[in-house]
C-alpha cells in the first residue's frame, strides 16, 4: 500500500516536472486570463489521470483512494500548480450531487461533459439566506413539465463562467423550512437568467449574484422528489472533506518564504521583536498542516467525529488571516499603494490583497462563527439555542 | 504496530490508576504506584531493563499526568533517568539504573544553572529548576566540565527549597559551594549532544503535560457551564460563552496534533520539538485564562481547582527555556531556510 502511494507520488512528479505550469501567475492578472489559464490546466490533468481521482473507476483517472487522492494534492501544492478553482464546484459539488442523488439519466448527460470542460456553478445563498441557508426564498412553481423559477441568488462562485447551475428553490413554503425547498439543474443559458459578477474589495470577480426571472427548469432537472432538496444540498455540500484545506495549508507552508523575503529587504533580519512573530507564524502554519494533515489521515482510516472538519477550518481561516496580516505589518506603506493581483491564489505576495481575501474564508463555506457553534453543539455538546426568538 | 497496542494500555492503565477526579494525588503515593507500574521505566532501552518505548509512550504517559496536575516528578525523573542511560562510559552507570528503576530519584533539573569552577576543579554556584529535591538522592547537572551526578550527601552540596505560587508542585535550588564533582556522565565535549537530546525530549513531555491539564481544564469549565444557570438557563446557552469553549477546544486539538506529529517525527530538530511546547504551553494558558473567568468569582476562591489549573500552566511556560526565547530561535531557523 505504501509501496503503491510512493510509485503514485513518483508518477506524478515525473508528470509535473515536465508539465506543471510555471508562470501561470503572470498569465493571471485578467479574469480572461486566469480563465484561460485554469481551463488549459485542467484539460492537462484530465488527460493525465490526476483531475478526478475521487470520482469512480468508471470515469477515466478516477477510483483513486483517499490515500492515493492525498498523495496527488501535496504534489500539486509542492509543484505549486495552480489550484482547479473553475472546476471545483463542477468536479465536487456537482459530481457529489448527481453521483449520490442523480438520476441515471442526469448522470449519463452531465459528468462525461464535466470533463470535456462543462462548469458547474452553485445557486444556493441567497440576500436573505447566508449562514441561514435553510431560509431561502427563491420560488419554484410548477407549470406541467417545467417549474417557473423567481427570485435571486448572490455569492455564486464564478457563476459568470459558469454552464450550468446547481440550484435550490423553495416549492413550498409550509411546515418547516427545510421541507419545502427543491433541487433543480438549471442551465444558464436559459432566458430569464441574468448573472451581475460581484466586484470585491480586492478587485478580483470571484463571485457573482444570478437573477432568475421566469425561468423555466424541465421537471427531468430535479435531483430526487419535490420538496426533499435540503437532504440533497447535504451530498453537494459534504462532498469535499478536507483535501482542500490540506493543500491550501501546504501552500500556505511553501509560501512562508515570502515572508522570510520581506523580513530581509526591509531589514528585519535582526529584529527580535519580528522574529519571535515569525516564530509564532512558522508554527502556527505547521500547526494547521498538523491538524489538516490528521484530520485526512483519520478519514483514510474511517475515522471522522462531529466537528473535526469545523477546527480544521477555522485554524487555517485564522492562521491565512495571520500570514497575511503579518506580510501586510512588515510590508508598510509600500502594500498601500496598488500593485497588480493574481486570481485564484491566496498566498500572492500582494498583501493587501492576500489580507482581503483572506476574509473569504472566514465567511464562505460556513462562517467562522457557525463553525464555533458546530464545535461547541456538537463537539462539547454545549446546549442548542432554542428556536425562534420574542422581542 | 506492538507500540499502538501499548500507547492505548498505556492510556488506559494510567486513567485508572489516575481517575480524572481526583486532582494533584498525594506526590509520594503516585511515585511509589508509578514505579511500580514500571513508568520510571519506559524510555529506558529493553537491554538495560527498561521497557524500551517509543516517544509516544512517554507522550501518552505526561498527558495524563497533566490531566491530574500529577504532583510526583516523572518528567525530570524520566530525563535524569535517560542522561545515565545514555551515558556509556559512566563506570556506576547499571548500578545506578537499577537504584532509579527501583524508586530512587535523580531528577534533572528543568531551569538554568549558574556556576563557576575553580582551577582545582571545584563547582560552585546554583542550578535552579530542581522540582521534587527533597526526595532526590542526586541530581543530574550540566557541570561545566560536563554532565555529572551531584549527590545530595556530597559535601559542599546544599538544597533549598523556593516557594512557588504553583501548589501542585515544589521546586528547589541546588545550591553548590566548592564541590567536587566524582561521578562523570560525560566530559566537556559530550555535554552538547547530550543536552540536545535531553531537551529534545523535555520538550516533548511538557508539552504532553499542558495538553493534558488544558484539556481536564476545558471538561470542568464546559460541565461547570451547563450546570451554572443565570438569567433562568445554563449559561452553557448563551453563544458568546460557546464561542470561546470552541475557541479553547481548537486551540488544544490543534496542538495536540503538532505535539503527535513531532513526537513520532525522530529527526525533528530541537527548534522544531520546542515550538510544540511552545503552542501547548500558550494553549493551556490560554484555556486556564478562560477557566477562571467563564467560571466567575468560584474561580477566584482557593477551595475551588481552576487557581491550580492556571499556576502549572504559568510555570510551565517559563520550563526549558520561555515562548520568547523559542520563538525567537524559531523566527532564525525559518529565516536562515
Amino acid at each position: 500500500m505504501t509501496h503503491d502511494l510512493e510509485a503514485l507520488r513518483r508518477e506524478v512528479r515525473s508528470f509535473l516536472a515536465t508539465e506543471a505550469p510555471s508562470g501561470w501567475r503572470d498569465a493571471s492578472r485578467t479574469q480572461d486570463d486566469f480563465v484561460r489559464t485554469q481551463r488549459d490546466w485542467f484539460g492537462k490533468l484530465v488527460r493525465a489521470g490526476y483531475a478526478i481521482p475521487h470520482w469512480p473507476a468508471d470515469y477515466p483517472g478516477g477510483g483513486r483512494s483517499l490515500a492515493e487522492q492525498k498523495v496527488i494534492y501535496e504534489e500539486l501544492a509542492g509543484a505549486d500548480c495552480p489550484r482547479l478553482l473553475l472546476s471545483f464546484v463542477s468536479t465536487y459539488h456537482a459530481f457529489a450531487t448527481l453521483h449520490e442523488c442523480g438520476n441515471a439519466g442526469q448522470k449519463a448527460r452531465y459528468l462525461p461533459k464535466i470533463l470535456e470542460g462543462e462548469t458547474w456553478c452553485q445557486g444556493f445563498s441567497e440576500p436573505g439566506a447566508g449562514s441561514d441557508l435553510a431560509a431561502i426564498r427563491t420560488r419554484a412553481e410548477r407549470k406541467g413539465d417545467v417549474y417557473v423559477i423567481n427570485g435571486q441568488k448572490v455569492w455564486s462562485t464564478m457563476a459568470q463562467f459558469a454552464d450550468k447551475c446547481l440550484l435550490l428553490a423553495r416549492t413550498s413554503a409550509d411546515g418547516v423550512k427545510q421541507a419545502g425547498i427543491t433541487y433543480l439543474l438549471m442551465d444558464m443559458k436559459a432566458p430569464g437568467v441574468t448573472i451581475r459578477p460581484i466586484h470585491q474589495i480586492q478587485g478580483d470577480e470571484e463571485f457573482a449574484e444570478i437573477f432568475l426571472d421566469n425561468v423555466e427548469i424541465p421537471v427531468s432537472e430535479r435531483v430526487g422528489e419535490e420538496g426533499k432538496g435540503w437532504a440533497v444540498a447535504q451530498a453537494t455540500l459534504a462532498s469535499e472533506r478536507g483535501l482542500t484545506l490540506m493543500e491550501l495549508s501546504y501552500r500556505m507552508r511553501g509560501a512562508l518564504g515570502r515572508v522570510a523575503g520581506l523580513i530581509r529587504e526591509h531589514g528585519h533580519s535582526e529584529d527580535r521583536g519580528v522574529l519571535r512573530d515569525f516564530g509564532v507564524l512558522v508554527t502556527q502554519v505547521d500547526a494547521v498542516c498538523a491538524i489538516a494533515d490528521q484530520f485526512l489521515d483519520n478519514r483514510i482510516k474511517g475515522i471522522e467525529h462531529m466537528g473535526d472538519a469545523s477546527i480544521v477550518k477555522n485554524a487555517y481561516s485564522r492562521a491565512l488571516r495571520a500570514y497575511s496580516a503579518f506580510g501586510l505589518r512588515l510590508g508598510g506603506m509600500d502594500e498601500q499603494y496598488v500593485a497588480p493581483i493574481t486570481f485564484g491564489d491566496l498566498n500572492t505576495g500582494n498583501w493587501m490583497a492576500d489580507f482581503m481575501n483572506s476574509y473569504a474564508w472566514t465567511i464562505a463555506g460556513g462562517s467562522e462563527e457557525v463553525q464555533r457553534n458546530i464545535i461547541a453543539e456538537r463537539m462539547l455538546d454545549m446546549p442548542r439555542e432554542p428556536k425562534g426568538w420574542v422581542l | 504496530m506492538g507500540a499502538v497496542i501499548a500507547l492505548d494500555e498505556l492510556t488506559d492503565a494510567a486513567q485508572k490508576a489516575f481517575p480524572a477526579e481526583e486532582l494533584s494525588p498525594s506526590r509520594d503515593e503516585s511515585w511509589q504506584l508509578a514505579a511500580k507500574m514500571g513508568w520510571l521505566m519506559v524510555r529506558l532501552p529493553e537491554e538495560d531493563g527498561g521497557l524500551g518505548f517509543t516517544r509516544e509512550a512517554s507522550t501518552a504517559l505526561h498527558l495524563e499526568m497533566g490531566r491530574v496536575l500529577a504532583a510526583m516528578p516523572l518528567i525530570p525523573a524520566q530525563l535524569g533517568l535517560q542522561a545515565i542511560a545514555a551515558s556509556e562510559d559512566f563506570a556506576e552507570r547499571a548500578n545506578w539504573l537499577e537504584r532509579l528503576a527501583g524508586g530512587e530519584y535523580a531528577p534533572l533539573p528543568m531551569l538554568s544553572a549558574k556556576l563557576t569552577q575553580a582551577s582545582d576543579g571545584t563547582v560552585s554556584g546554583m542550578i535552579s529548576g530542581v522540582f521534587e529535591g527533597d526526595m532526590a538522592v542526586a541530581v543530574v547537572a550540566e557541570l561545566p566540565g560536563g554532565y555529572a551526578l551531584v549527590p545530595l550527601e556530597a559535601p559542599g552540596v546544599s538544597l533549598v527549597e523556593r516557594a512557588i505560587w504553583d501548589p501542585s508542585r515544589r521546586l528547589f535550588d541546588l545550591v553548590l559551594d566548592g564541590f567536587a564533582p566524582a561521578l562523570m556522565l560525560t566530559d566537556a565535549a559530550g555535554a552538547k549532544p547530550l543536552h540536545d537530546r535531553l531537551s529534545g525530549e523535555a520538550q516533548l513531555a511538557l508539552a504532553a503535560d499542558c495538553l493534558g491539564a488544558a484539556g481536564a481544564a476545558l471538561d470542568m469549565t464546559i460541565e461547570y457551564m451547563k450546570v451554572r444557570r443565570q438569567f433562568d438557563r445554563p449559561i452553557a446557552l448563551f453563544q458568546a460563552l460557546k464561542h470561546r469553549a470552541a475557541d479553547m477546544k481548537t486551540r488544544i486539538v490543534v496542538a495536540e496534533a503538532l505535539l503527535w506529529k513531532r513526537a513520532r517525527d525522530e529527526s525533528a530538530s530541537i527548534t522544531e520539538l520546542a515550538a510544540a511546547k511552545v503552542l501547548a504551553a500558550e494553549a493551556f494558558r490560554f484555556v486556564t485564562e478562560e477557566m477562571v473567568q467563564l467560571h466567575g468569582g468560584i474561580g477566584l476562591t482557593d477551595e475551588h481547582p481552576c487557581h491550580l489549573f492556571l499556576k502549572r500552566a504559568l510555570l510551565n511556560l517559563q520550563l526549558c527555556g520561555n515562548a520568547d526565547l523559542w520563538n525567537e530561535c524559531l523566527g532564525r531557523a525559518a529565516l536562515a531556510k
